[in-house]
């Protein structure tokens, strides 16, 4: 253990510092403040990291968390209050001091320079510090290689070269989100930040990510997670912060407390894990899907819907779910078999084929595939139905659009200061409520939901739910496909497993044991039955 | 082992030729440019087979290597997410000033020294550039349409359009150094001059600086993204402030070069020429809106355009066609390029 150089101090370091307090952390920040404009989003926050130790920042949408990550990583000013490394009182931290003192951070928007191959966006921040920022230097491209098939590696991603040269834009989100992190543990890094770094992985690929946190921690460096997905923090463990409107309320050891008791924490009310499901599905099939395949994705899938009935997809990366919901929505369409909605057999080769047809989607990367960022908020809600808006003369009615707009904003409960922003100023999980509102604009008959709370908090989860309750009850079909297994079981009548692009196991979701479910997903024979 | 595999992004096996071939020259844009190139050399010299010359092949290499210089300029500030309009008429600037001052005072100056001089003017008006880039947080294109009108503006009311005819002569027998002499059988002979070597050299050492770099790497990482690359640390100003002065120092070289080949030269010459620029480095596959582009795909792309507004005319067609066919070519280039960037 103590044949390198820099290992046995940090964890020497990690020792004294569970003993005594007496020792300087490694990241002290205290009294931190930050507005926007009229938005105070941090109002004084204290935060102490110690080396070997690991962190779970939680709150709901929009307290503040990824604020105080930037500030904490240099990419954001903060308006008042100090910070100390190792101790050092910094006066002002940007983006390549904060990397050279140790800090590296997976953001929420992961940050990854899309027209870079995945080897440089992992392993070029490391000759940039060693450089001190200056840019005057030749590449070490034999060093550059050798980071990045080391950092791949070790989040399980190919090291071949394709794979490497290829451009970060091309991969899908869950391959950039583990290239984000595997940029984050390239170099020596003393405190490991992950904004949400989970919200598009499976769970296998997560129980990875938790081996990685283990072997961090266990050589002293200390690890920053934001989060809203309890479970894993129970399971990780460590110290847990809980913030609410820009102040941090509570902090402790996860070990000494309940779920309930940090999502009470969170919300300031008591959120109970309850089957949201209640309402009676039709009789009458509302969509039929039969036979339907597209060549490398999935085959053979068939399924219906009835009316008010909802069901699950679900399955790993490579199970084609991902594919399906982009099928079903005329983003990737299917190259075989048939969609027969209300008796009217369908053929959805553009988006905007299933936007006329009513079915609804809310994809699962809002910042890709979903959303303008830099557009006001009410724009990006009425962006499906410009045409409806139109008044007499052909322009888009402004009064219309506003209305429309103000009134899903608070069904959703956004929080939004005015309409008019960019929704890009708005917090990600109030992001992905304009994501659902823009879906329900064209009043779907069927309303196909890819992810629906990624990144979305415990209260807000619950918000949703019940939307999604009560549009069902209203006698909408509606599919949701995602990984997140709670969130299937609490509100499916039926949950479809596909593995290898094919329908394996079709459940129904009453009584059903998530832990079931979970070997359905992972078995690797494909001898599964359909009901 | 991972779930991830790459046939299903890429679209994998049993594609059917043409898509294949399609997708090969997204990934490498310059196969594209080169495939036109071979194009329209097949084209022009089966209907006129006195294309196929040696001496041909040279009038294209001497008349891409002011172009040449220029496009690789403006690829490097693309690459940075900018645009530069300003080339040509600081490269007439340079020429000018360089041309009338050591004439007038030093006419003894070696051509090493003349070049590196025109080189640090252009420089110096590109850093300009950049400040006011940086300064201003104006649309690069803006501002240096408006560097391009001030330069212009000075010229004309201090030289008005006339033509120098006192030239430095280290620039003119510069202009006549022979690499290459090759007879052809009808007796004439075809020369290939030294100065092409420059564009060589200039395509080499901005490959260099590209590929082999961190600012280069810096250069594509704010192209990619200004936001996402001051997250992680890279200088955007600093980045600015090269890109311009780069193409600065090229466009002074190009001013030199220009007369020392043509001998008799005026400062409004290379105006107007902005445009064929742009259009060689689209066609050598560099994305117009930033972080994209190589030094080979601007190379030839800078040939292609050459290529039509000089032989085009051999095959008969009227001249008034070349833009037509450039026209042609860039729509096509844009049509098969604007799928590369998404999925
Ligand atoms: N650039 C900005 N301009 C204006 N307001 C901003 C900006 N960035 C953040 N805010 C506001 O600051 C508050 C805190 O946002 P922040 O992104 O830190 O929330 P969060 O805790 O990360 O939420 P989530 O869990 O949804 O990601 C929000 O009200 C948000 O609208
Ligand atoms: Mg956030």
């Amino acid at each position: 253990m103590n044949s390198i150089g820099t290992i046995p101090k940090f964890s020497q370091a990690a020792d004294e510092a569970s003993q005594s307090d007496i020792d300087t952390p490694f990241l002290e920040v205290r009294g931190i403040h930050k507005r926007f404009g009229g938005v105070h989003a941090l109002r004084g926050v204290d935060l102490c990291i110690n080396p070997g130790q690991i962190y779970h920042l939680m709150g709901e949408n929009g307290c503040g968390k990824s604020t105080l990550i930037k500030i904490i990583s240099g990419a954001q000013p903060a308006d008042e209050g100090e910070i100390r490394i190792n101790g050092e009182p910094v006066t002002s931290l940007d983006p390549l001091g904060a990397l050279r003192a140790g800090i590296e951070t997976v953001y929420q928007d992961l940050s990854l320079l899309p027209n870079l191959s995945v080897t440089e966006n992992i392993a070029l921040s490391e000759q940039l510090v060693a450089a001190d920022g200056k840019l005057a230097r030749s590449l070490d491209l034999g060093k550059l290689t050798e980071t990045a098939t080391r950092a791949l590696k070790s989040v399980n991603l190919p090291t071949d070269k394709r794979f490497c040269s290829t451009e970060v834009a091309k991969l899908p989100i869950a391959t950039r989100q583990l290239v984000a992190i595997a940029r984050a543990i390239a170099s020596d890094a003393r405190l490991v930040i992950m904004d949400e770094p989970t919200a598009a992985l499976t769970k296998r690929e997560v129980d990875n990510l938790i081996e990685i946190v283990d072997q961090l921690r266990s050589r002293g460096v200390a690890v920053l997670f934001v989060t809203h997905k309890l479970d894993e923090v129970m399971s990780i463990g460590g110290h847990f912060i809980i913030m609410r409107d820009g102040e941090k309320v509570q902090e402790g050891d996860v070990a000494d407390y309940q779920k309930t008791d940090l999502s009470f924490w969170m919300t300031g009310r008591k959120i109970d894990v309850v089957r949201y499901r209640t309402t009676e599905i039709g009789a009458e099939n509302l969509l039929v899907v039969e036979g339907l395949k597209r060549r490398n994705a999935f085959a053979d899938v068939s399924f219906s819907l009835a009316h008010g009935e909802i069901v699950g997809v679900t399955g790993l990366l490579d199970s084609g779910r991902n594919e399906l919901a982009r099928a079903l929505a005329g983003v990737e369409p299917a190259d075989g078999g048939s969609i027969v909605l209300d008796g009217k057999s369908l053929h959805l080769r553009r988006p905007v084929d299933a936007i006329n047809e009513q079915i609804g989607y809310v994809p699962e990367d809002r910042l890709s595939e979903g959303l303008f960022l830099a557009k006001p908020i009410q724009s990006n809600i009425v962006a499906q139905i410009l045409d409806d808006l139109r008044d007499k003369f052909g322009m888009i009615s402004k009064i219309r659009s506003r209305k429309m707009a103000e009134r899903l904003v608070k069904d959703l409960q956004i929080v939004v200061a005015d309409l008019n922003n960019p929704v890009q100023s708005l917090s990600g999980g109030n992001q992905q409520r304009v994501l659902i509102g823009r879906g329900l604009t064209i009043a779907p008959k069927v309303f196909v939901l890819h992810g629906p709370t990624v990144g979305v908090d415990v209260g807000s989860k619950d918000t949703i739910f019940r939307i999604i309750q009560k549009l069902s009850s209203q006698g909408m079909g509606v599919i949701i496909v995602s990984d997140d297994l709670p969130e299937l079981l609490q509100n499916c009548d039926r949950i479809i497993v596909m593995r290898r692009g094919r329908i394996v196991e079709t459940f129904n979701a009453e009584n059903l044991e998530e832990n079931t479910l979970y070997q359905a997903m992972v078995a690797e024979n494909s001898t599964g039955k359909q009901s | 082992m991972s779930d991830f595999t790459l046939d299903g992004i890429n679209g994998g096996k049993g594609e059917s030729q043409i898509s294949r071939i399609a997708s090969w020259m997204i990934r490498y844009p310059p196969i594209f440019t080169l495939l036109l190139i071979v194009i329209v050399c097949v084209v022009i010299g089966t209907i006129s087979p006195e294309f196929w010359q040696i001496s041909n092949i040279f009038d294209i290499a001497r008349a891409s290597v002011v172009t040449g210089l220029f496009g690789l300029g403006f690829l490097v500030v693309l690459a940075a997410g900018g645009i530069d309009m300003s080339f040509a008429a600081i490269a007439g600037l340079m020429m000018y000033w360089i041309t009338t001052a050591v004439a007038a005072y030093a006419p003894w100056m070696p051509i090493p020294a003349i070049i590196l001089l025109a080189a640090l003017g252009g420089m110096v008006i590109g850093i300009g550039n950049g400040l006011l880039v940086h300064a201003l947080k104006a649309p690069a294109m803006i501002v240096t349409i408006g560097t391009q009108y001030v330069i212009h503006g000075f010229l004309l009311t201090f030289i008005g359009t006339e033509l120098f005819v006192n030239i430095p002569l280290s620039m003119e027998n510069f202009g006549k150094v022979e690499l290459m002499r090759v007879g052809a059988q009808s007796g004439s002979i075809a020369i290939l001059p030294a100065y092409v070597l420059v564009l060589v050299v200039a395509a080499v050492v901005t490959w260099w600086i590209l590929n082999r770099t961190l600012m280069g790497r810096a250069i594509f990482a704010v192209g990619g993204s200004a936001d996402i690359a001051e997250r992680l640390g890279y200088d955007h100003r600093k980045v600015q402030m090269f890109v311009f002065a780069y193409a600065g120092l090229l466009a002074g070289i190009a001013g030199v070069i220009h007369v020392a080949s043509n001998r008799l030269a005026n400062p409004f010459d290379l105006s107007g020429n902005e445009l064929n620029v742009i259009a060689a480095v689209v066609l050598g596959g560099a994305r117009i809106t930033g972080g994209g582009g190589t030094v080979i795909g601007a190379v030839l792309g800078v040939i292609l355009i050459t290529l039509i507004d000089n032989v085009l005319i051999l095959a008969g067609i009227p001249s008034t066609w070349q833009t037509f066919v450039i026209g042609c070519f860039i729509i096509l280039a844009g049509a098969l390029f604007a799928n590369s960037s998404n999925r």
